[in-house]
């Protein structure tokens, strides 16, 4: 479900069609640079309604909907 | 006299930042910059906690007032200088090339005001949140490593989404930025290229002579296909540097090997062959070495002169 959204969120900003992107999917697959994670993240955050440190460093779609499911169970 | 929320904050007489710029903003630079009643900053770029620690202390003999440093977060000692600035009891800390989240909660615990330089409103935004005391919205027209937004289209979009204080950086060069500085939203600027030729600066004299006779044109940026691209002067080495880019026989291996010292070599030995001479595009608008206090006094003078004259075209 959460993975769902992300892969939801993570196509439209970045117009690569969300049947290409999987869990294992690295930012810099995606052609995404720092600014575009911190962009992304921000609107993650208002989605789910979850605090992201961003100290994690964050790679791959799979390691951010780790976090937020983690963090949603709280 | 032009004052703005960020001088009570830091405890300053000016709303100016001199930028931390690597190999130049030394505690010679940085001191000068506060006693004319600025926030001279000191570029912890890629010291070691040591070095950094010796020229913070060095400061500190040649000024009573406030200054910052400025971590480079790119830098392998960047934990150490992270550290070193909570031991020296640093009022300010400024970031560069990157997120500061990770050293925020350290930091403000301390005491120190941090105010990242972001380049985005998510990252002015995420920043605010962990708690900076300002943010510094430098546009792409700044020397160094530049994002891809102008000065005149981030600072608006900066001020709009976060309520602590906006600092402008990158273009402004004389009292005329200033004041359009303010107009964008700001309450205070940061320049670097225009104190590269501060007389208290301690760069190479043929790196002062090219900012002295650059023009308008005379900036380049390189390193886009590595993901960091670089204001420069054009000089032999920008310019070769630039060509590489486009020439797919050179790799990005060897593109970042030719990048290695060679800050260091602009800075300290004046190399055109080998050096890589940041500055901003306002490079054409400086013409004359002074001390940080005339700088810093004039410019302000200026700025105080165009925004009282400003509303002459409001009928």
């Amino acid at each position: 479900m959460v993975l769902e959204k992300v892969i939801d969120m993570l196509a439209d900003y970045s117009d690569v069609e969300s049947d290409k992107i999987t869990e294992d999917s690295t930012f810099e697959e995606l052609g995404l640079d720092s600014l575009d994670t911190v962009e992304l993240i921000m609107g993650i955050e208002d989605e789910f309604g979850v605090t992201i440190e961003m100290s994690d460093e964050f790679k791959t779609v799979g390691s951010v909907v780790k976090y937020i499911e983690d963090n949603m169970e709280q | 006299m032009i004052r703005t929320p960020i001088c009570e904050m830091l405890g300053i007489e000016y709303p100016i930042f001199q930028g931390g710029m690597a190999w130049v903003a030394d505690a010679s630079l940085a001191s000068a910059v506060s006693n004319a009643g600025g926030l001279g900053i000191i570029a912890a770029m890629n010291s070691n906690g040591e070095q950094l620690r010796a020229e913070i202390k060095k400061c500190k003999e040649m000024t009573d007032k406030p200054f910052g440093v400025n971590v480079m977060l790119m830098s392998p000692f960047a934990d150490e200088a992270a550290r070193v600035v909570i031991e020296e009891n640093v009022s300010v800390v400024t970031t560069g090339a990157g997120n500061p989240s990770k050293y925020m909660k350290e930091w403000t615990e301390a005491g120190i005001k941090v105010i990242p330089v972001v380049p985005s409103v998510a990252l002015a935004r995420m920043v605010e949140r962990v708690g900076a005391s300002a943010v510094i919205a430098e546009g792409g027209e700044s020397g160094g490593h530049v994002g891809e937004i102008t000065t005149m289209a981030l600072v608006p979009q900066v001020a709009s989404a976060v309520s602590i204080p906006v600092i402008a950086a990158g273009g402004i060069g004389d009292g005329r930025g200033i004041a359009a500085a303010f107009m964008l939203g700001a309450v205070g600027v940061q320049l670097g290229t225009r104190f590269l030729v501060a007389e208290e600066c301690t760069i190479s004299g043929v790196y002062k002579e090219k900012v002295l006779k650059a023009k308008d044109i005379d900036t380049i940026t390189t390193g886009k296909r590595l993901g960091h691209p670089v204001r420069s002067l054009k000089t032999p080495f920008s310019r070769r540097m630039f060509k590489c880019e486009y020439d797919m026989n050179v790799s990005d291996e060897e593109l970042e090997q030719m990048g290695v010292g060679s800050l260091r070599k602009a800075a300290r030995e004046g190399d055109l062959e080998n050096g890589s001479f940041l500055a901003g595009q306002i490079a054409g608008m400086v013409s004359k070495t002074q001390t940080c206090h005339e700088i810093v006094t004039e410019i302000f003078e200026e700025a105080e002169a165009v925004l009282k004259g400003a509303g002459k075209w409001v009928k």
